[in-house]
């Protein structure tokens, strides 16, 4: 009982702390509204409005067909060409991303029955917007073929047809059938948030202690190490849960992101992660002096977990070491928890492994924080 | 009350402190005095559990501080030379904290400081944040939480550095209040007419004891009008040395 007296005390201190510091109200609350909206809406794999431009050697009905097709979406945005530029120097010059040069013939060739060729030009610099451009284009090229065939007389061009269609591939996107990309980086979004506010919060409010001098203050009383810890990390796991839920709210009312899974799931699987990312702090807050250096080392473990986590590019893309790495950041299997739960529905038993793994990591974290905080403090 | 057997805390190479032997009776105001890096402080450091020594043993209340830190902890009140209490908190709820965290209950830990915040004059400013309150008063107020369960042991680090001369006589006489209640106060200073306070002083030099007794026996002993000529005979020796 006396125990549990001190406890709140110390959770009591804690939560009049944070509520009293504006920097931590901004951190907790402002922060997540900004990082979603923010990054929600930029942070993107939809490539929209290309800037593409046409050199259109044939100028006949079909060319200028074709080029309809293209600028009836907002996936491209014309661009003009004049007499003087040539398609090279299009992409040189920054003036499109895409260059299609039609050739003159194409209309014959189509009439005939002939597969007209086109070129197109893009530029590689930013190699995953030219691969989705061009995604795109072989599209609307299809979508003006198919247009073309459309009510033209099978027989004549039945062998285009033919080829066309000797083995079609029906695509269907499961779980996320528009393939918004939304689905995909507002749970990793989720993810960050919790890492980032458990991570540095705790890391920070641990240094502020032992900056101040309260820490050797605290030692000279009979508070055990234990109390003091989960005095001071407890506030911090609540105030992320709540933090959590602040997220999901907004990514539900701005996004129109529901959590198809279990919420409660959701918060298991958040609580298990919170003692690795709160494990980190500890034991950045027992190697620091300073709440600058506090921040400094968080940030950057932040970066490369972040980084390795497969928030922007995916696991498998990586190389066969950088995948070990990233297999140990744990930041790697939350996110795809939260994926897994916020947009395919998964339950905890599709998720067992998961839930070990992240067990486990946490167990090996904290218990290393907690370890290195008895040694060092 | 302090009991201490060849207490030794080397830090690499440097000896810190140098084979200390003391000895501290209940209700006795002890003074520490030295130049900065003495060994005051790090004494005072062992003394309530905030370092283990390297060689050596302390006995507080006949409870022997390495194995029973525990308990010990709960006999003493400790004040750091660094202010120590959390500013953003009001002036109360440092308080509150503090009993929470002895575990004492509030009933309790109100009568034990009720007098002396009055005495002190915070018992107006109870509700105001403690980073707003003057230096002097921050001072006063980080006794008060050392004194929030009632300790027979009141260990204070350079309490009055920084604080007005009508402040520090002031407090003062409180550590005089305390002795004659009953409980041991250890005091570290830099001020030698602190010293004259004292029931008994020690000046150390390098680690080591260079004189201890009472201030008057001190001075005769030494031949001194004052403890500052004192200091600078006993403990000046080194620096005019050194020149």
């Amino acid at each position: 009982m006396k125990g549990l007296g001190v406890l709140s005390t110390f959770i009591k201190k804690e939560f009049r702390q944070i509520m009293r510091s504006r920097e931590m109200l901004l951190v907790l609350f402002l922060l997540p509204a900004i990082q979603l909206l923010v990054m929600g809406f930029a942070v993107t794999n939809e490539v929209k409005h290309i800037d593409i431009s046409f050199f259109d050697l044939d100028r006949s009905i079909q060319s200028r067909r074709l080029m309809e097709a293209f600028s009836s979406t907002d996936r491209f945005h014309l661009v003009e060409v004049g007499e003087q530029d040539r398609p090279e120097l299009q992409l040189f010059r920054w003036k499109s991303k895409v260059v299609i040069v039609i050739p003159a013939g194409f209309e014959r060739k189509l009439a005939q029955g002939r597969i007209p060729a086109l070129q197109l030009l893009l530029d590689g610099i930013d190699g995953n917007t030219a691969s989705i451009a061009n995604a795109y284009v072989q599209s609307c090229v299809k979508g003006f073929t198919e247009g073309y065939l459309r009510g033209k007389d099978p027989r004549r061009v039945g062998y285009m047809l033919q080829g066309q269609k000797a083995s079609e591939i029906i695509i269907q996107m499961s779980f996320n059938p528009d393939l918004q990309s939304n689905l995909n980086i507002i749970p990793g979004i989720i993810a960050v948030l919790v890492t980032v506010t458990s991570m540095l919060l705790s890391a920070i409010s641990l240094v502020k202690e032992k900056e101040l001098g309260t820490l050797e203050q605290l030692l000279v009383t009979p508070v055990k190490k234990y109390q003091l810890l989960i005095g001071k990390i407890l506030p911090y796991l609540l105030i992320t849960l709540l933090q959590l839920q602040v997220a999901v709210l907004l990514a539900g009312l701005i996004f129109g992101i529901r959590v198809a899974g279990s919420y409660w799931v959701l918060t298991l699987f958040s609580i298990v992660y919170l003692f690795t990312s709160l494990g980190f702090g500890i034991f950045i807050s027992t190697r620091v002096e300073s709440q600058q250096q506090a921040m400094f080392f968080s940030w950057f473990m932040m970066v490369i977990m972040i980084l390795l986590s497969g928030f922007f590019v995916p696991v498998q893309n990586m190389p066969q070491g950088v995948r070990w790495v990233s297999f140990a950041n744990p930041l790697t299997h939350y996110m795809t928890v939260l994926r897994e739960i916020v947009v395919k529905g998964s339950g905890l038993m599709q998720l067992k492994e998961e839930l070990l793994v992240l067990l486990g990591g946490g167990m090996l974290v904290f218990g290393f924080g907690i370890l290195s905080f008895r040694k060092r403090v | 009350m302090i009991k201490t057997e060849e207490l030794t805390r080397k830090f690499g190479d440097f000896i810190a402190v140098d084979h200390l032997n003391l000895q501290i009776v209940r209700g006795e105001i002890f003074g520490f005095l030295g130049a900065n890096g003495a060994g005051k402080t790090t004494t005072i450091r062992m003394l309530c559990g905030l370092l283990m020594p390297s060689s050596g043993r302390i006995w507080v209340n006949n409870l022997d501080v390495a194995k029973e830190g525990e308990k010990v902890k709960k006999s003493i009140g400790y004040m750091s030379q660094r202010f120590s209490l959390y500013q953003d908190l009001k002036a109360k709820e440092n308080l509150e904290f503090y009993a929470g965290v002895y575990a004492t209950p509030r009933a309790e830990a109100w009568e034990n400081t009720l007098p002396l915040l009055e005495q002190f004059g915070l018992k107006e400013s109870l509700n105001m944040r403690t980073a707003e309150l003057p230096m002097g008063y921050k001072q006063r107020l980080s006794l008060v939480c050392a004194l929030v369960h009632n300790p027979p042991l009141v260990i204070l680090d350079e309490p009055t550095s920084g604080v007005d001369p009508q402040a520090r006589r002031e407090f003062w006489q409180v550590i005089n209040q305390l002795a004659f209640a009953g409980k041991t106060v250890l005091v570290s200073t830099h001020f030698m007419d602190e010293a004259e306070y004292c029931h008994r002083v020690i000046i150390m030099q390098a680690g080591k004891e260079v004189a201890l007794g009472p201030p008057r026996e001190l001075k005769q002993r030494f031949e001194v009008q004052n403890m500052q000529e004192l200091f600078m005979k006993v403990a000046g020796g080194i620096n005019a040395k050194l020149k």
